[in-house]
């Protein structure tokens, strides 16, 4: 990866378009499942969303792998696949949005106390 | 039995440690060993993301095999910091277990 490609993350394009060849190859209702992840896991991503590469990767290989086996995707991730999508995320230390507001919350917190005096 | 995800969520990773431990085996033989054992809502994709946490602490090995359909298969098998990460289950769940028996006995 060049300095070109880490700022504007050009390589990731490449990428996403791999990811799609993969998941053009997927039975339809794996399809719809891999929209609904990557709906779910855009809000872990960082700013160019490089972080979540290994994980959509480690996800299509799983639908891939299932897929294969004849199972259907309600079967390999069940209802809720937005607990699916955090329980990879977290796994991966991706920082989700909500933990970003939580710790401005806190430092903007600490800053006002500290400038009452407290 | 119902309603049981909540309660499971932490100790499934034990289950999943104990099925690997006894022989090296896969995600979806995994997940057909705890719907057989009864755990009838556990589904391949949580199975999936707890073997994700276990091979990133380090406490298996992972053998990636061809299968005779689609993509290869990766073979999970525990090493030993994953022999001691099972162990050390045992003992918390045994303390949990026993002390949770011990209230409903009425018992201190």
């Amino acid at each position: 990866m060049n300095f070109w490609e880490t700022v504007t993350g050009s390589d990731l394009t490449r990428e996403w378009t791999a990811f799609e060849v993969r998941a053009a190859a997927l039975p339809d209702d794996y399809r719809a499942a891999w929209e609904q992840i990557k709906a779910h896991l855009l809000p872990h991503g960082s700013l160019t969303g490089r972080n979540l590469m290994p994980i959509l990767d480690s996800a299509l290989g799983l639908l891939e792998e299932t897929a294969a086996d004849g199972q259907s995707v309600h079967e390999v991730l069940g209802d809720d696949v937005q607990g699916f999508c955090a329980a990879l995320a977290d796994g991966e230390g991706a920082q989700s949005y909500r933990d970003r507001w939580r710790e401005q919350l806190n430092r903007n917190a600490a800053r006002k106390l500290g400038r009452l005096g407290g | 039995m119902d309603d049981l995800t909540e309660m499971l969520k932490g100790t499934l990773e034990g289950c999943v440690l104990e099925i690997i431990g006894s022989e090296e085996t896969y995600g979806y033989a995994i997940t057909r060993r705890l719907n057989e054992l009864g755990f009838g809502d556990v589904v391949e994709g949580t199975v999936y993301t707890i073997l994700l946490r276990l091979e990133r602490n380090g406490l298996v090995q992972v053998t990636k095999r061809p299968s005779g359909v689609g993509p290869p298969r990766k073979f999970y098998a525990l090493n030993d910091a994953g022999r001691e990460e099972r162990a050390r289950f045992w003992t918390r769940w045994q303390y949990v277990s026993s002390r949770i028996d011990r209230l409903r006995e009425g018992g201190r």
